[in-house]
């Protein structure tokens, strides 16, 4: 059959309801738009939202405790190993480690070019949790000299407000190491073992004075009546902002870096926003389709005598339902690509302007959004079709 | 290849209107090639047969068989193709498209599956007079130049099988006597079978078989 929709055009009212027509065609490019850069949206603050923090081969390193309250701060908010354990099970944490502190006095003093004394606490933790060890950052039993690794965070805080409240003098992180001060450990009937420390490496990811983990170990057996259960507990894991390790960690009642908690929930807060409008967008589309589904019924109802004689006639069902439906094929391509188009601008004007072009957004679509769209444009091709064969087959 | 109706009823009669009828309830065989004619009074059912060989209706008893398969099985893509290559007709209430023009009429019959070039339009709608009405309305014909727009627009397709229902019922003699010779000439060129059914007998239709209902 050398036919085309041209030469049934004239025995089709198609031309009638044209405002209905345009509507379902604003509709359906609305809907499609909203999808698609709601979807790119998504995509676009999982990329600006997942980098924020140092990574080490991947991972996010986290610090979480048990929360105190006004009503549970005279109870115990130390780790069972219990706890650690269900911690270390979950399937978004790849793994988790105890910071063991010290069960013993410890007191600091300085030098005569740094005359200070201070109470001082000590933790470990296994090494593979720390993100600056070099070389000298071990201990023997009987080796007097303790290697210690300083939050940064620590040093700052030296510098800037201890220093110069006490006239002491400041350093840098590469002259810190040069500093040895006496470390004075006392057992629990205050006879004091005498070591030297200095500082081996600032850290980034823990804001502690960490020492070697044998050390402490041996100290608090030595010292003290052993290793206490862990107030502090380091979460390795791929994604410190994930809605599953939020949510767990909000039902256990632990409590992480509160910068880290905002961001992960100002993260959840937005994706929630952005797949209501990714919903809202998917409604507007079916209500598109609703119209134009009404738009063809129509068309069909007033074409039904002219369309019966054609069937009459010797014109296949299939053949007319397929050259009705593919009519409307073009414009489902140019709406559809229409919106794709226009969230490849939005996406460049994001990345560009609102963003002052972040090098963690890409200026161009994420393939899942063209994806998508391919997908709405199968999707609304073969609905048009079956909708335009049930019409034609109820004549 | 043929046409056999195997004692065919319509439902809504009763047995007695056809007790002498030579089509209901009979053997009757069509062949490819055989000038056929029904003579048929009001009533008789004329139409209904008409219908019932061209697949539109199918509420009768016994079978029809085209080439020993059953018409009543013919699912709706076999008969539209049935309809464009081996059966063609014309009704009796001519079923043309009122609100396009002859000419569209015409063509968008014989682009289903074009026998003729598009040109033998014209020469068809000289013959038969009614070449000044191509390009009007449908609807600004007389009837009878609407039954000559039906015998021309079934002429237009390949067929094996004509049925003409009471096709000539608003002409005049003389234009009754050139449709009819359009009509056998385009089912010579076919080798097809002409099945006129009638209220009563036309003589310069050339029949082999006349069967009364």
């Amino acid at each position: 059959m050398n036919l085309s929709y041209k030469h049934i055009a004239p025995f089709l009212s198609a031309k009638q309801n044209r405002l209905q027509r345009w509507f379902s065609y604003f509709g359906l490019g609305t809907g499609v738009l909203l999808l698609l850069c709601s979807l790119q949206m998504y995509i676009n603050i999982s990329q600006l939202l997942k980098d924020r923090n140092p990574k080490k081969n991947g991972y996010d390193y986290i610090s979480v405790t048990k929360i105190i309250t006004n009503e549970n701060m005279g109870s115990n908010h130390s780790f069972s190993k219990g706890d650690i354990d269900e911690i270390k099970a979950q399937p978004f944490i790849a793994d988790a480690m105890p910071l063991l502190a010290n069960n013993f006095l410890v007191k600091a003093t300085g030098s005569s070019s740094l005359p200070f004394t201070t109470d001082l606490f000590l933790e470990s933790i296994d090494n593979s949790f720390i993100d600056t060890i070099p070389p000298g950052f071990t201990w023997q039993e009987g080796q007097d000299v303790i290697p210690i690794i300083m939050s940064s965070d620590y040093l700052e805080l030296y510098n800037t407000v201890f220093a110069p409240s006490k006239d002491l003098p400041q350093f840098s992180s590469e002259s810190i190491s040069a500093v040895m001060v006496q470390l004075e450990c006392y057992s629990a009937s205050g006879v004091p073992v005498i070591f030297k420390a200095h500082v081996v490496a600032l850290s980034d990811r823990i804001n502690s004075v960490l020492v070697p983990q044998n050390f402490l170990d041996w100290a608090n057996k030595k010292l003290g009546s052993g290793n206490i259960p862990p107030s502090r507990v380091f979460l390795k894991t791929t994604d410190a902002n994930s809605a599953d390790l939020q949510n767990f960690l909000q039902k256990k009642q632990y409590n992480i870096n509160k910068d880290k908690a905002k961001f992960g929930r100002v993260k959840q807060v937005l994706q929630a926003i952005v797949s209501g409008i990714s919903a809202f967008g998917v409604l507007v589309i079916l209500l598109a389709m609703m119209l134009f589904s009404f738009y063809l019924q129509l068309v069909i109802e007033r074409s039904k005598d002219n369309l019966q004689l054609l069937l009459t006639l010797g014109y296949s069902p299939a053949w007319l339902s397929k050259t009705v439906a593919k009519r409307w094929v073009p414009v489902y391509v140019v709406i559809i690509l229409s919106g794709l188009l226009f969230t490849m601008l939005f996406q460049y004007y994001f990345r560009s302007v609102a963003m002052n072009g972040r090098e963690e957004l890409s200026p161009f679509i994420h393939w899942t959004v063209g994806a998508v769209a391919l997908l709405l444009l199968f999707l609304s091709v073969v609905i048009n079709y079956r909708m335009v064969s049930r019409l034609l087959h109820k004549l | 290849m043929q046409i056999s109706l195997k004692k065919i009823l319509p439902v809504f009669f009763s047995q007695q209107p056809a007790a002498n009828s030579q089509i209901w309830q009979q053997e009757v065989v069509f062949n490819k090639g055989e000038y056929i004619h029904i003579i048929a009074p009001s009533g008789s059912g004329k139409t209904s047969l008409v219908h019932f060989l061209y697949g539109l209706k199918k509420d009768y008893n016994g079978e029809i068989l085209y080439n020993n398969e059953s018409l009543k099985e013919f699912n709706a893509e076999k008969l539209a193709l049935w309809r464009q290559q081996h059966i063609s007709i014309v009704f009796q209430d001519m079923r043309l498209f009122t609100e396009q023009t002859v000419l569209q009429n015409l063509e968008i019959k014989r682009l289903l599956h074009p026998f003729h070039p598009a040109d033998k339009i014209t020469t068809m709608a000289k013959r038969l007079g009614i070449e000044n009405k191509l390009g009007k309305l449908c609807s600004t014909c007389s009837y009878g130049e609407q039954q000559r727009i039906a015998i021309i627009r079934a002429l237009l397709q390949p067929f094996d099988f004509l049925l003409l229902d009471e096709p000539f019922s608003h002409l005049d003699e003389a234009n009754r006597i050139k449709a009819m010779e359009l009509i056998e000439e385009e089912a010579a060129v076919r080798n097809a079978s002409i099945i006129l059914a009638d209220l009563k007998e036309i003589s310069y239709f050339k029949a082999e078989k006349k069967l009364v209902m």
